[in-house]
C-alpha cells in the first residue's frame, strides 16, 4: 500500500483525479486505521490529507464555515459560540481526548458510519457539505450527502473541503444528548440532537430534531418537528413530538442494543432536548 | 516511503510502510518499549505519545503522519520538568498498580497540563476518559495530578 | 522508627513511570523468532480437513506444528480435561488447532491463517439447564477417563464437570411451618479480566529442557501445566518471571506457555515468542464464570431464617481448569454473613462448547453474595423491615459456626463494620436523601486470605542492604514491591530501598502458590519475615563478638547492631555482613509458611475440594446511586467500605487494592457486558464493546480499615485485595432496585433492563 502525503488541496486532488478509485483519504485517521487493521477497508493507497492547512479554518461571522481538518477537539471547546452547542457537545463525546485532537469533522462525515456524533449536530443546523474535485466544486445539503450506512455521494475524485451551517437567530436552543452504558467513550446507543427557534411569544418558529444510531444513517425526525412547530412549547406538543419522533424509522437491533430499547429511550430524550433546547433559548 | 521525525528531541530516520503505525515503528523500530500496545484499537489509551504536543494513539496513527513532527513519548518525558513531576507523583500518591497503562496516563496527562495548569477533578477524570487503568480504580492517578497542580502552583 | 503502616515507595515505581520496565510482552531473546496460533473459527465442530502445507511454504516460516506434534497427553490443574491442540473436535470457538513459528509476527500470522482447515459444525452446548439434560450431547464424551490432576477422583457426571452438594437434615421440615416461603433466582453473566497488557510468552528448549518468559500471576503452576502437556517432568520446565500488566486471575493457569516451548522445540531450539491480539486474548480468556443462582428462604414472621435451599449452576466453558476446586464456595457463602437454619446447597458446575472459564478475583463470591444479598433485601421487603436493621439482627457474631463446621471466632468484626459506615454515612441520613431514582443498597461480606505456600531467601550483602529471593509475584497490587520489602526493611531495620526482591524463576526460587486470594503479603510477607529473622539472629551472633556483648541484649534497629539501653555502642549491619564473610560465611536466612485449613466437618457436603475459608476477613459496603429515568444509565454517587485487613502494612497499597477491586465491581454490576450467542461464540469481541469503566464512572471510594491483627501474619497482615470486589454488584443492584421500586436480578444490570423495569 501507497501512502500519498500531500500539503496543498492541488496536490489532492491531482491524486484523487487519477487515482481516486484506489484511494482512501486519510486526516486524523481514528476511523482509517482501525478500519484498515481489522481488515475492512482494503485500498491500494492511502491520501494523508491532514497537513492541508487551506482546509483547516473556522469562520464564524455570519453563516459558519468550517474546514474539513477542523477537529473535534477544537470543536468542544465551543469555538462556534452559544448558538451551536449541540456541536461542541456531540464532538465532545467522540472517544477519548486522543481522538478528538486528530479526529476531523470533515472525516465524521465521510466516515457516514450511523452512529456518528456530529452528523445529527449538524443536520439540526441544516449544514451543507462543499466537495471539490479537479473538474470544479459542488455544495450539497449533509442529509443528500448521506445515503446509507457508510455511503455518501462523494464521488471517487472528489474530497470533502467545508461544512457550511447558517448562522442561528435570536430566540435559538440546541442540544445533542447521547446514550451509552458508560459516561465517555460510547458508539452512541442512540443520539439525538435538537435545535428550536422561539420567537418572542414563545411559540416554536422552527424546530429540527435528528437521529443517529436508530437507522442506517443519522437522519432528520421531520414528524417531530412538525409537530414542535406552530405554538407554544407546551407538555402537549412535546407529547405529539414525541410519539412522531420515531415515525417512518425501524430502529435496529445491534450489538449495542435493541430496537426494542431504542423506542423506550427515544421519546424521553426528545423531551429532554426540548427542556433544554427551550432553556437555552431563553423561554 | 522514508519517514523522518524527531523522537524525545533526536532526530529518526527509516523506511516505513503505509499501513505502519507510530506505536509498530516506537515499539519494534525504535526499540522504545515504554509505549505499551494494550487494544491496537485505540480505546485503552495506553499507547498515548505526543505528536507535536498532541496526545494521540500511537496504534491507530499512522507512522507516515509523524514526518517531519516531534514525538514524545513516555521516555523522553522523564527529561520533562512537567513530566518528571507527573512520574514522581504517580509513584507518592498510589497511582502505579500494574503500571502498563501508566506511560500512556502520563503522556495524556502532560498535554492536559501544559494546556491547562489547574484543572478540576472532574475535568481531569473527562482528559482521562481515552485511558483505561483496570488496577487502581483512578483515585490515587487523580490524586497524583492534584498533587502535581498543587506543586506547580507552589514551585 | 517503623515502616509498617508508613507510606512507602513502591520499589518497581520508577521503571513503571518511566517506561524502563521489562513487561512479558516487551521480553526479547537473542534470535527470537515469532509464534502465531491457528484458532478454531468456531464452538462445536469436527476437524475434517487440516493441511498444514501451504503455510510450510510461506516465507520466514521455521515450523507447523499440530496435534500429532505434541505429546499424546491430557494437562489440567485439577482435572486432566485438556489437550494442546484440538484433533479431531473442536470444543469451543478460539481452541488451539496449530500453531506456526517464523521470522517475523506478520510472518507467522500469515502463515497460520493459510493452514487449511475445514471444521463441520456441530450443535453448541450453550445452555446451562439443557446441558445437564440426559439428551443432551457431550462436551467431553470421554469424561469418565480423565483423572484428577491430584488426589481423589470427585463427583462429576457427563456434563456436570464437578458437583458439590450439602444436604443437612431438617431443611424441608422448616419450609412446611414456614410463615412465608421467599424465592429468587438470578443469573449473572461472564467477565472478562482485561488486564491491559495482552498474554505473551517466550519458550526455549535447549539443553533438553524448556525454558518459558512470561508474565504471569503463579509461575509454578505454568512449570506444572508446561509439564503435563509436553509430557516431562516439572524439573524439565523452568518458567521465569517478568514484570505483569495486570492479571486478576486470568494469568494464574499456563496461556501461550505450552505453545512457545513446543514450538521453540520445533524450530531448533530457537526462542519464539507469542503474543495474544486483544480479541485472541479476550476471546480465550478464563474469563468470571457465568452462573444461575436459584436461592429460597423459610423465613418466620418476625424474618428468623428457619431454612434456606441455595442451587447454582456455574458454566465450565469446555475444560476445567481451577474451576472443580472452587465449586465448594458456594456452600461458604449460601447464608452470607447472616444467621438462618439448615441450609442445602447444591453447586454444579457444567460443561460448554464456549471458552473456558477460570479465576477472577473474588471467584464465584462476586455473584454468590448479589444473590444472597440481593435475597436479603426481598424478604426484608416482603416482611416490611428496614434493610439495615434486618441484617444487623442477623449478623454473625463471634464464634458463629458455619455449614462445613467452621467456626468463625472474630465475625463480631462484622458489626465494627456497620458501625463505621453508620458514622461516615448515617443510614438515617441516605433514607432522608432519597428522592425518586435515587437509592442505596448495603451488603456484608466475609471471605478468605488464600492459604497457599510460599517461601523466601533473605540475604543481607556486604553493603549492608538485602536481598530477597522468592517466586512470589508482584502482579501490580504491590504485595511484592511494598509490602514484602516493607516487612523485611522493618525486620532488618534498612531503609526499604535497600531491599531488592527478585522476579520469579522456578530455578532459582522456592515454591510459591501465586499471586491469588489475597496472598503474597500475608504468606510470602511471612515467610520472608521468618527468613529475615533468621538473619537477625546470625547478625547478633556475629556482631556479639564484635560489640564484646551478649547476643539476647543486641537490637537490630536503623542500619546498625547496637546495644539495648546502650544505642551508642553499635555496629553497622554493613561491617557485620562483612565481617561475617570471613567467619561464619554470607548471612542469609530462609523461610517457609503455608496457612492450614481451618477445622470443618468433612461429612457435611460432597465434594468438598475447598474444605474452610482460612484466615477469614469481614466487609461491609454502602452504595448510592442515581438512575437516569430517561435512559436507564446508573451513576454510582458514593461508595463506602469498611473492611477488615488485619494490619495495614502499606496505606497506599491497602486504598489502591480496595479502589481498584471495587471499580472492577463497578464495571462487573453495570458496565462489562461479556454474552454469549446461541452459537457459543462471544458477543463482544473487543474493548469497544467489552466496556471497561472509565475514571468519569468511578466515584472516589470512602474507606474505613478495620484493624485487628493476625497473629499469625506478618505484624498482623490478612489479605486485602480479593475482598472488595464480592459486594459492588450486590449493593448496587441493591441501590438500583431501590432507587426504581422494582426487583432487578441480573448482572450485569443493563439500562434496557432498568428503562424496561422504570416503563413497565
Amino acid at each position: 500500500m501507497e501512502l500519498h502525503a500531500v500539503d496543498s488541496l492541488d496536490a489532492a486532488l491531482d491524486v484523487l483525479a487519477t487515482r481516486g478509485e484506489r484511494c482512501q483519504v486519510l486526516a486524523g485517521g481514528t476511523d482509517v486505521m482501525v478500519q484498515l487493521a481489522r481488515g475492512e477497508i482494503t485500498p491500494a493507497a492511502l491520501l494523508h490529507v491532514e497537513r492541508i492547512e487551506a482546509l483547516r479554518g473556522i469562520e464564524v461571522d455570519g453563516p459558519i464555515t468550517l474546514g474539513a481538518l477542523v477537529t473535534h477537539r477544537e470543536l468542544a471547546k465551543g469555538v462556534l459560540g452559544d448558538g451551536f452547542r449541540s456541536v461542541a457537545e456531540s464532538a465532545a463525546t467522540v472517544g477519548g481526548r486522543q481522538t478528538q485532537v486528530v479526529g476531523t469533522i470533515g472525516g465524521n462525515v465521510c466516515n457516514a458510519s450511523p452512529a456518528a456524533d456530529t452528523v445529527p449536530a449538524l443536520l439540526v443546523h441544516d449544514a451543507t457539505v462543499t466537495l471539490r474535485s479537479s473538474a470544479g466544486s459542488r455544495t450539497v445539503p449533509l442529509s443528500a450527502f448521506l445515503v446509507g450506512r457508510r455511503a455518501t455521494t462523494r464521488a471517487p475524485d472528489e474530497l470533502l473541503t467545508a461544512i457550511g451551517m447558517p448562522a442561528t437567530g435570536e430566540g435559538s436552543g440546541d442540544v445533542y444528548l447521547k446514550v451509552g452504558r458508560r459516561s465517555a467513550m460510547e458508539v452512541a446507543i442512540v443520539g439525538l440532537a435538537m435545535r428550536l427557534r422561539f420567537d418572542e411569544a414563545g411559540t416554536v418558529t422552527e424546530a429540527r430534531v435528528a437521529l443517529a444510531s436508530v437507522g442506517p444513517r443519522p437522519q432528520r425526525a421531520t414528524g417531530a418537528e412538525a409537530a414542535l412547530v406552530g405554538g407554544p412549547l407546551e407538555p402537549d406538543r412535546v407529547d405529539a413530538a414525541a410519539s412522531a419522533v420515531l415515525d417512518g424509522v425501524e430502529p435496529v437491533d445491534d450489538l449495542r442494543a435493541t430496537a426494542a430499547y431504542r423506542r423506550r429511550v427515544v421519546p424521553g430524550l426528545l423531551r429532554r432536548a426540548a427542556g433544554i433546547c427551550a432553556q437555552r433559548a431563553g423561554r | 516511503m522514508e519517514l523522518s521525525f524527531t523522537v524525545n528531541g533526536r532526530p529518526a530516520a527509516l523506511e516505513v510502510d503505509a499501513a505502519d503505525t507510530l506505536l509498530g515503528v516506537l515499539r519494534d523500530r525504535l526499540r522504545l518499549t515504554g509505549t505499551k500496545e494494550g487494544c491496537n484499537e485505540g480505546e485503552c489509551g495506553a499507547c498515548t505519545v505526543l505528536v507535536d504536543g498532541l496526545p494521540v494513539d500511537s496504534c491507530i496513527y499512522a507512522a507516515g503522519a509523524a514526518a517531519g513532527r516531534s514525538v514524545e513519548t513516555v521516555e523522553g518525558l522523564s527529561g520533562d520538568q512537567l513530566g518528571a513531576a507527573l512520574q514522581a507523583a504517580f509513584i507518592s500518591a498510589g497511582g502505579v498498580q500494574c503500571g502498563f497503562c501508566t506511560p500512556g496516563f502520563i503522556t495524556t496527562l502532560v498535554a492536559v497540563l501544559r494546556e491547562d495548569d489547574k484543572p478540576s477533578e472532574d475535568e481531569v477524570r473527562r482528559a482521562l476518559a481515552g485511558n483505561i487503568c483496570r488496577c487502581t480504580g483512578y483515585s490515587q492517578i487523580v490524586d497524583a495530578v492534584a498533587a502535581t497542580v498543587a506543586g506547580r502552583v507552589a514551585g | 522508627m517503623t515502616v509498617i503502616g508508613e507510606r512507602v515507595p513502591r520499589a518497581d515505581g520508577q521503571a513503571k513511570v518511566s517506561g524502563e520496565a521489562v513487561y512479558g510482552v516487551d521480553h526479547e531473546e537473542p534470535g527470537m523468532i515469532w509464534g502465531a496460533l491457528l484458532r478454531s473459527p468456531v464452538s462445536s465442530g469436527t476437524i475434517t480437513r487440516l493441511d498444514t502445507a501451504p503455510a510450510l511454504a510461506m516465507p520466514g516460516v521455521h515450523a507447523v506444528i499440530t496435534a500429532a506434534d505434541a505429546p499424546d497427553a491430557y494437562a489440567g490443574w485439577v482435572l486432566r480435561d485438556q489437550r494442546l491442540f484440538a484433533s479431531d473436535r473442536v470444543r469451543y470457538e478460539g481452541q488451539p488447532i496449530a500453531a506456526v513459528a517464523a521470522e517475523t509476527l506478520a510472518q507467522a500470522r500469515a502463515a497460520a491463517a493459510a493452514i487449511v482447515l475445514d471444521v463441520e459444525a456441530l450443535p453448541a452446548v450453550v445452555d446451562l439447564e439443557q446441558a445437564m439434560t440426559p439428551d443432551s450431547p457431550l462436551v467431553h464424551p470421554d469424561w469418565e477417563s480423565y483423572v484428577p490432576a491430584a488426589g481423589p477422583d470427585f463427583p462429576r457426571h457427563g456434563n456436570v464437570a464437578a458437583e458439590c452438594i450439602a444436604d443437612p437434615p431438617g431443611v424441608d421440615e422448616a419450609f412446611a411451618r414456614a410463615y412465608r416461603v421467599i424465592t429468587d433466582e438470578f443469573v449473572a453473566q461472564r467477565q472478562y479480566q482485561a488486564y491491559i497488557e495482552p498474554k505473551s510468552a517466550v519458550g526455549i528448549f535447549r539443553g533438553g529442557r524448556y525454558t518459558v518468559h512470561t508474565a504471569h500471576q503463579f509461575p509454578f503452576n505454568v512449570r506444572d501445566r508446561v509439564a503435563q502437556f509436553l509430557d516431562v517432568r516439572p524439573s524439565a520446565v523452568r518458567v521465569v518471571g517478568h514484570t505483569i500488566g495486570g492479571g486478576f486471575g486470568a494469568k494464574l493457569d499456563a496461556g501461550l506457555e505450552p505453545y512457545a516451548a513446543l514450538l521453540s522445540r520445533a524450530a531448533g531450539g530457537l526462542p519464539v515468542k507469542l503474543v495474544n491480539t486483544r480479541t485472541e486474548d479476550l476471546l480465550t480468556c478464563p474469563s468470571r464464570e457465568g452462573a444461575i443462582t436459584r436461592i429460597r428462604s423459610a423465613v418466620a414472621a418476625d424474618g428468623t431464617i428457619l431454612a434456606r435451599e441455595l442451587e447454582v449452576i456455574a458454566d465450565n466453558g469446555a475444560c476445567s481448569g481451577e474451576m472443580p476446586w472452587l465449586a465448594a464456595i458456594a456452600l461458604h457463602c449460601a447464608r452470607g454473613v447472616y444467621q438462618g437454619g439448615p441450609t442445602r446447597v447444591t453447586a454444579r458446575l457444567v460443561y460448554t462448547n464456549t471458552a473456558p472459564t477460570g479465576a477472577f478475583r473474588g471467584v464465584n463470591g462476586t455473584y454468590l453474595y448479589h444473590a444472597v444479598e440481593r435475597h436479603m433485601d426481598h424478604i426484608a421487603a416482603e416482611l416490611t423491615l428496614d434493610r439495615r436493621d434486618y441484617r444487623l439482627r442477623l449478623l454473625f457474631g463471634d464464634g458463629e459456626e458455619l455449614l462445613n463446621g467452621q467456626v468463625l471466632h472474630e465475625a463480631g468484626i462484622l458489626r465494627q463494620g456497620f458501625d463505621a459506615l453508620e458514622a461516615l454515612a448515617p443510614w438515617a441520613d441516605l433514607e432522608a436523601g432519597r428522592r425518586p431514582y435515587r437509592g442505596i443498597g448495603i451488603g456484608a461480606a466475609w471471605w478468605l486470605t488464600n492459604p497457599g505456600p510460599g517461601s523466601a531467601v533473605v540475604s543481607l550483602r556486604e553493603d549492608g542492604t538485602a536481598a530477597v529471593v522468592t517466586a512470589a509475584n508482584d502482579n501490580g497490587s504491590g504485595a511484592v514491591s511494598i509490602g514484602v520489602t516493607q516487612i523485611v526493611a522493618e525486620r532488618l531495620g534498612i531503609p526499604p530501598e535497600d531491599v531488592f526482591v527478585t522476579l520469579p524463576d522456578t530455578d532459582i526460587a522456592g515454591y510459591d502458590g501465586g499471586s491469588q486470594g489475597s496472598r503474597t503479603t500475608r504468606a510470602v510477607g511471612k515467610a520472608a519475615l521468618i527468613a529475615a529473622d533468621e538473619v537477625v539472629e546470625k547478625i547478633k551472633a556475629v556482631a556479639a563478638g564484635l560489640l564484646e556483648a551478649a547476643p539476647d541484649d543486641l537490637e537490630v534497629a536503623e542500619g546498625s547492631v547496637r546495644v539495648k539501653g546502650a544505642p551508642g555502642t553499635r555496629v553497622p549491619i554493613a561491617m557485620v555482613a562483612s565481617t561475617a564473610l570471613n567467619t561464619v560465611g554470607p548471612l542469609q536466612g530462609t523461610g517457609s509458611f503455608v496457612t492450614p485449613f481451618p477445622d470443618f466437618n468433612p461429612s457435611c457436603a460432597s465434594g468438598l475440594l475447598f474444605p474452610s475459608f482460612p484466615t477469614p476477613t469481614y466487609h461491609v459496603h454502602i452504595a448510592e446511586v442515581e438512575v437516569d429515568p430517561v435512559t436507564g444509565t446508573v451513576r454510582v454517587l458514593r461508595y463506602l467500605v469498611a473492611q477488615e485487613v488485619g494490619r495495614v502494612i502499606s496505606p497506599d497499597g491497602t486504598y489502591g487494592q480496595v479502589s481498584g477491586a471495587v471499580a472492577q465491581g463497578i464495571g462487573y454490576a453495570l458496565h462489562e457486558s461479556l454474552r454469549i450467542g446461541e452459537d457459543g461464540r462471544y458477543r463482544e469481541r473487543t474493548l469497544e464493546s467489552y466496556r471497561l469503566p472509565l475514571a468519569v464512572d468511578i466515584p472516589r471510594v470512602e474507606f474505613v480499615a478495620l484493624e485487628h491483627p493476625d497473629p499469625d501474619g506478618p505484624y498482623g497482615a490478612k489479605g486485602v485485595a480479593e475482598g472488595p470486589v464480592l459486594l459492588p454488584a450486590a449493593v448496587i443492584a441493591n441501590a438500583v432496585c431501590d432507587a426504581i421500586g422494582r426487583p432487578l436480578n441480573s448482572i450485569p444490570i443493563t439500562p434496557e433492563e432498568v428503562l424496561a423495569a422504570i416503563q413497565s
